[in-house]
């Protein structure tokens, strides 16, 4: 039997990361008398993608920039298409949010006048090795109650209205009914949906931090949340095997790409739209496009940088990925005498550097009444980075607040609770009563394969096409099936079953996404090779979809684009 | 393996439960066996090289290793946290013996050696 632990709660923040720390602190700041939790799935102090720490904040307005500018940059950036009204109102919050958490203790780099130094147009320097623990120390400061090493199976819904959510507890084992007025998403996106670049003990050396697994996507698309743009999927440039950030040695030390013959092919074959600032996608399809023809390997030229660059790249590395400086070590590299080879990562759904994810109005309320989203899980609005998942944490606290005042506490069946056990402990309850059952290990591959084949992964250059996506969409659709007869032996593993679960429904919506949008808008991020140029008559437009909660069946619809900030949408 | 755990230096954190390195693990991969009072790396194929469990370590117990595919043994790269937790010093050396350091600003935060879980009674184990 297994024992049950019921909460209450006004706000539930679903993920203490970047946007639900934010979002706790917020909240009890505005609105002390409302009781604010946050479920965690490891723990809060080093949890999701700072668990590392950072070493910049990338989305930030430096001296003579404003909304304006930065929506027009954003824009271009995306290739023409991005929710102007969301992005406007992150970017009016950078500077809200940034000197915030200076005050709990971020170091960030100033000049003798107090200004932040800028590292490039919108980005800023910080010594955030610690960044993780500073912005948890303050949600918990604040009076946030945190319950750490939860994994949440899924939200609890009356109709249309969201009225909190359920998991289980990776350490003592209990179920977690929590009940809520209002629910924030704020889970963090979606990796391990692709094969990853490498195998073995380094398959979780990925760009993202492979511990996000989609869980807040994918409860939202079973509770039938209007979800946006998940066809933007996001393909990192990272340094080879390393996978550490490149932004760190062409902001920090100018280093341009070179294929190998020393061409700066950006500059040679995409200067018509901007060269080596070229919107971001060209950034990762153009090294693709020289290694596919055969002009790789692709560098990023740091010859000739002084020792002190070096060191200063160095030390930039070890505030958040020591890695590339081990890397270094092991492989006699002298970044100054050699150029620092780069490559592509498997894709990924993530709402902070594409736009992958609910469809919100500018409260980030989603179609779900009672229910909100911030950070990666938010669609509509990329190039969040970590100040703009701040800053839709603080706008969702906002709204959440002014809501309460009207929402009310609503009762859940204990039948729909009773359902949500079973889901939750299946695969505890298949160990040893089913034959055969599948792990959590063998359905990842499944899936990863499935992806990897047919729905544009690296192997093929991220390209795809209708017969492709049909392949995927007639594979995929067998594993939902499947992942009934996954087994755990125990809680960890329980977690990893749930977290393939979560991926498969993620894929499914992905796939429908993909193969909706008839254009290629983002080269390498979504390269149609049957439809490859874009295409503003007829897509000029959002992607969304709805999976219908009885039927199972992805619905996909379309929304209009709306231009806010007046210029050429395909000039910063 | 990305990380690996000296257990001629690991002392298990005493009596704690819930050792830093296997809480501050976003992975959940670190486990302690309770019956030698030592903390492993249970899943090395899970490990993200994110390094919250090295830095957090009172022992300087857990070693930074990359992964074998990437280069040789032989080089390293350890942090050593300063007493007033204002600054990381980190130890480098490349497989040729040539050593580096280099101290980085930060803001290093106290961590309990245990810390009792939400709703449980001390004891309770279903992580081994």
């Amino acid at each position: 039997m297994i024992e049950r632990q019921t909460i209450e709660t006004d706000i539930l923040i679903i993920g203490g990361g970047t946007a639900g720390c934010m979002a706790a602190v917020e909240a009890k700041e505005r609105f002390p008398e409302y009781k604010v939790t946050i479920l965690e799935k490891a723990h809060i102090d080093r949890s999701g993608c700072l668990a590392g720490g950072m070493n910049a904040i990338n989305a930030y307005l430096n001296k003579g920039e404003t909304p304006e500018s930065f929506v027009r940059y954003v824009r271009s950036d995306s290739c023409g298409l991005i929710r102007e009204d969301l992005v406007k109102s992150m970017s009016e919050l950078f500077e809200y949010c940034v000197k915030k958490v200076e005050k709990w203790g971020l170091p960030i780099l100033s000049d003798e006048n107090g200004e932040y130094v800028p590292r490039g147009r919108w980005n800023i320097k910080i010594n955030g090795e610690s960044l993780k623990p500073i912005l948890s120390k303050a949600a918990r400061s604040a009076g946030a109650k945190v319950y750490n090493w939860i994994t949440v199976t899924n939200l609890l819904t009356e109709g249309d209205r969201v009225t909190g959510a359920v998991g289980f507890s990776l350490r003592n084992g209990k179920f977690y009914v929590v009940h809520a007025k209002a629910v924030l998403i704020a889970t963090g996106g979606a990796a391990g949906l692709y094969r990853p670049n490498n195998a073995g003990d380094a398959s979780h050396k990925t760009w993202y931090s492979p511990y996000n697994t989609g869980a807040g996507y994918a409860m939202g698309i079973r509770a039938g949340a209007e979800m946006t743009s998940y066809e933007m999927r996001y393909v990192a440039l990272r340094t080879k095997d390393a996978i550490a950030p490149t932004g760190t040695i062409a902001l920090g030390a100018g280093a341009p790409q070179v294929n190998s013959k020393g061409e700066r092919f950006m500059v040679s074959r995409y200067a018509d739209i901007g060269g080596d600032g070229a919107p971001t996608p060209y950034r990762a399809h153009g090294p693709i496009q020289e290694i596919k023809e055969g002009r790789g390997p692709v560098y990023l030229d740091t010859r000739g940088i002084s020792p002190e660059k070096v060191a200063d790249l160095k030390k930039a590395y070890l505030d958040m990925y020591p890695s590339q400086v081990l890397y270094w070590l092991a492989n006699d590299i002298d970044p100054g005498a050699e150029p620092v080879e780069v490559q592509t990562t498997e894709p990924y759904i993530v709402g902070g550097h594409c736009q992958a994810g609910y469809w919100v109005d500018v409260d980030r309320r989603t179609t779900l009444k009672g229910l909100y989203a911030a950070g990666d899980v938010a669609g509509g609005a990329p190039f969040k980075f970590v100040s703009g998942c701040w800053a839709e944490g603080v706008l969702a606290a906002r709204s959440m607040g002014e809501d309460l005042k009207t929402l009310d506490r609503v009762i859940v069946s204990d039948a729909q609770i009773d359902a949500e056990v079973r889901h939750a402990f299946r695969p505890f309850e298949n160990h040893g009563t089913i034959r055969h059952g599948i792990k959590s290990a063998e359905l990842e591959s499944r899936l990863q394969k499935i992806m990897e084949q047919y729905a544009g992964g690296a192997s093929t250059y991220y390209e795809m096409n209708e017969q492709m996506l049909a392949i995927a969409r007639k594979k995929l659709a067998i594993l939902p099936q499947e992942a009934e007869s996954l087994v755990a032996e125990d809680l960890h593993q329980l977690m990893k079953a749930h977290e393939v679960i979560d991926r498969i429904d993620v894929a499914q919506v992905l796939v429908e996404h993909m193969a909706y949008r008839k254009e290629t808008r983002w080269p390498t991020y979504h390269t149609r090779t049957d439809y490859p140029e874009r295409d503003d008559v007829n897509w000029l437009k959002f992607v969304n979809s709805v999976r219908d909660r009885r039927s199972g069946k992805i619905e996909l619809t379309t929304r209009p684009y709306e231009q806010i900030v007046p210029g050429d949408r395909y000039k910063a | 393996m990305p990380v690996w755990i000296d257990p001629d230096k690991c002392n298990g954190c005493n009596s704690s439960r819930q050792p830093p390195c296997l809480r501050m693990c976003p992975g959940d991969l670190i486990v302690k066996d309770h019956s030698v009072n030592k903390a492993y790396l249970k899943y090395p194929e899970d490990c993200w090289d994110c390094l919250p469990c090295v830095k957090v370590c009172p022992e300087e117990a857990i070693e930074f290793h990359l992964s074998y595919q990437f280069g040789s043994r032989g080089a390293k790269l350890a942090p050593h946290i300063h007493k007033d937790r204002d600054f990381i010093t980190w130890e480098a050396e490349d497989i040729r013996g040539k050593k580096e350091t280099f101290t980085i600003r930060t803001k290093v935060m106290k961590i309990a050696l245990d810390e009792k879980v939400e709703d449980s009674e001390q004891g309770l184990d279903f992580s081994i």
